[in-house]
This record gives C-alpha cells, structure tokens and sequence, in this order.
C-alpha cells in the first residue's frame, strides 16, 4: 500500500475535507502541482481550478475532485493542508448558475483595463467557473 | 391615587411588552447557537492561515509588500468600527462606538468605515456623512468582507489612509462582551509570530511557489479580509449574547413592575369595594 499524509482542505465556512492522502494535484500559479508523501516543505499560492486527489476514506481508496477557489497550499512532513475561499463537489455545482457567472465575468472583463485588480478579480472568477463546469463535465 | 381601570390597562400593556422580551430572548438564544457554529467552523481556517503567514514572514528575508511597510506619514488614520444593526441588545453598540470615539480622541484625523447599521449612524453622528458602509447581518458575510477589505486596501495603498485599525466586538463569555480596538495594517510581525514557535529550523527549509514575495502578497490580503470576516462573526455572535442578557433582564424587570403594580391595584379595588361598603351602610343608617 502507498504511504499516506493528512490532508486537510479548508474554507472559511467549513473544513470540507479531512483524511489521509496518496496524492493531492493541486493548480498553483505555476501550474498543476502534485504531491505526495514526504514532499519537501512547500508553500504555494493556488489558482481557481478542479484539485484531485487519491484519498484514503474508511479504508477503501477514493478519487476526490472539487473545484476550489483562489487559495493557498501547506505541505509539511507530518500534514498537508489547502486552504481555499470556495470548494464544491461535483454535486454540489450548480451549473447553470456557473454558466451564468462565466458569462457575467466574461463580460465585465471586457470593460476592465488589463492589470488592473477588476480585471484580475474577474480572471479568478472566471477560472472558478471553468472549473466548476470542467468538473461536471461541460 | 390612579384608578382601577388605569392600573388595569399598564398591567396589559406591561404583560404585553414582557412577552416580546421574552420572544426577543427566545430568538435570540437560536441565533446565537447558529453564530457560534459559524464561528467555530471559521476556527480551522483561521489557525492555518496564521500559522502559514508566520512561516512566510519568518522564511522570507526581505519583504516587500505595502502592508508590511508603515503607511503615508500625516495621512488619516483608518478606521473600520464594526456594529450590530439593531438596537436592543443593552450597551452593546454603544461600548463598540465608544472605543471608535476613544481613538478618534487619540488620532487627530480619522477616517471611518461603517461595518452595521448602528456604526452607520455613529459615524453620521460624528460628521461623517459619507463614509463607506455596509451591513453586518448580510447573508454573505464572506462577500462583505472582501469588499470591505478591498476598500480599505486601495485607500491605504493609495496613500488616503496610513494605517488601518478594527473595532470590533469580543466574545469573552455568553455573559461578557467587550470592545477591541486591533491595529491590522501595517502588519507587525512580531505580533503574527507569537505563541508557538515551533520548529524553527524546519521554517527556513520551506519552497516557495513561485516565490515567497509573491505568496506573501496573495496572502496579506487574504488575511486582512479573513480577520474582517472573523470579526464579522464574532461581532454577531457578541450581539446575540449581549441581547440574550438584555432581554431577560427585561423580561426579569417586567415580571417585578408586574408584581408591584399588581398588589398597588389589588389594594386599589379593595379600597373602592370598602368605600362603596361604608357609602351604603352610611346611607342605611341615614334612612333607619
């Protein structure tokens, strides 16, 4: 059997997931990201995307998939944690709400100047709709 | 001496207004069960982020981010009170608002950002008419917060303000809530790396992706808004306590008028019947 870490995922509503890891992919500012046991201390900002992960629940291996939020990544030698804004299952997205949102920021985008923190604001936004309907397979 | 029929009618009323305070109570004591869970499940959160931001600090050697820079010498103090947005909960938003005056006193030149409907009008009160405000009991109080941290952040950036600071309520126990008055920006890092310094070897070797300076500046903010969110709801969660006890000490203070006034027209009626009694015995008399 694969070695395991703790891995905690966390929003500021509620801790969304806890249990013992294999492998944790994560989108950082730099690109996917993935970690396994005994990673180097490590520290990463995240990007809005869908974040896997092969987890241990109950005994039996599991996929886990959620598209999160802007957030940040922890890993240390004993744990493993992320920290995000906003974290969905796959049943959890509304998907025509995302669609709606993709379209809204979309739009506002388009009247922000490039650089400027609106225009970034919206880029997140819609980075985290994308994820949300990648992640229901739209 | 006030008659029968007076007594009768402030006893109604008083009974009336003892069942509102003790439906305020009653609701009360459901909300405040509801905040506290909100605020227990914002603790995880809390804890890492923190702990990730003293790492940050401690393994990064120069950091270059305004907030960790003092602000704009002679400008404005900022200053974010945060309130409940109704009454009806004792000295509850008047303390708040007090420790907002407290420092106006001590910083000649304040700026103020309304947080609740009652600092809304405080700030007004002081002359302030058009200060940013929003409410505290909004559904989205993360989305509240964000706003309200960005807000705070362009003018401090922009040189319009030079320090930000929170008042804010805390939650000491269900029978005590106080005032806090916390700087937040300029950051101070001794202030972040306080209890635990464990392992402090380990915190050197940590990677950065894609580099401290850049972790750090998506964290700052991140911080600054989840402090105003944290503070969001402990600030409800204090009102709630604090109107849990304003309510029962009503209602208490309701049954005792009650009490009185019922043995004042009790003796009242007595008094009536007795002097009836003696104008028909006199009056008996009179005739035999």
């Amino acid at each position: 059997m694969a070695s395991t870490i703790p891995f905690k995922l966390i929003s500021p509503t509620q801790v969304v997931f806890e249990g013992d890891a294999e492998l944790v992919i994560a989108v950082t500012t730099e690109g996917e990201e993935g970690i396994l046991p005994h990673h180097a201390p490590f520290l990463a900002a995240l990007r809005p995307g869908v974040l896997r992960a092969n987890v241990l629940e109950g005994g039996a291996a599991k996929r886990l998939e959620l598209a999160t939020s802007e957030g940040f990544l922890q890993a240390l030698p004993e744990r493993l944690t992320v920290l995000v804004d906003q974290a969905l299952r796959f049943e959890e997205v509304d998907v025509n709400g995302a669609r709606t949102e993709l379209a809204e920021a979309q739009e506002c985008q388009k009247s922000a100047a490039a650089d400027s923190p609106q225009y970034q604001h919206e880029q997140a936004a819609i980075d985290y709709a994308n994820a949300k309907l990648r992640l229901t397979g739209h | 001496m006030p008659s029968v029929k007076d007594l009768r009618e402030r006893l109604k009323s008083l009974k009336n207004t003892q069942q509102i305070t003790k439906a305020m109570k009653q609701v009360a004591a459901a909300k405040i069960r509801r905040a506290e869970t909100a605020r227990k499940q914002a603790r995880p959160y809390a804890d890492t982020l923190s702990e990730m931001l003293r790492d940050l600090i401690a393994g990064s050697s120069s950091v270059d981010h305004p907030f960790m820079k003092p602000g704009k010498e002679g400008a404005p103090a900022g200053l974010v009170l945060m309130t409940a947005d109704k009454g009806l909960a004792g000295a509850f938003n008047s303390n708040l608002i007090r420790a907002a005056e407290l420092y106006r006193r001590e910083h000649a030149d304040t700026l103020f950002y309304a947080v609740g409907t009652k600092a809304r009008n405080a700030v007004r009160r002081m002359g302030q008419s058009d200060r940013p405000n929003w409410a505290l009991s909004a559904q989205a109080k993360t989305d509240t917060a964000r706003e309200v941290a960005q807000q705070v952040t362009d003018d401090f950036v922009a040189g319009s303000i030079g320090s930000i600071t929170l008042v804010s309520a805390k939650l000491v126990s269900m029978m005590a809530q106080r005032a806090e008055t916390r700087k937040l920006v300029p950051v101070e890092p001794a202030e972040l790396s306080g209890e635990d310094q464990k392992e402090p070897g380990l915190k050197a070797a940590v990677e950065f992706a894609p580099s401290a300076e850049f972790v750090l500046s998506c964290l700052l903010p991140k911080y600054l808004e989840f402090t105003l969110f944290s503070a969001m709801l402990e600030t409800d969660a204090a009102f709630f306590a604090a109107q849990l006890l304003a309510m029962n000490n009503a209602t208490d203070n309701a049954g005792k008028l009650i009490d009185e006034l019922t043995i004042v027209m009790n003796n009242a009626r007595q008094a009536a019947i007795t002097k009836e009694l003696l104008e028909i015995v006199a009056g008996a008399e009179a005739l035999s």
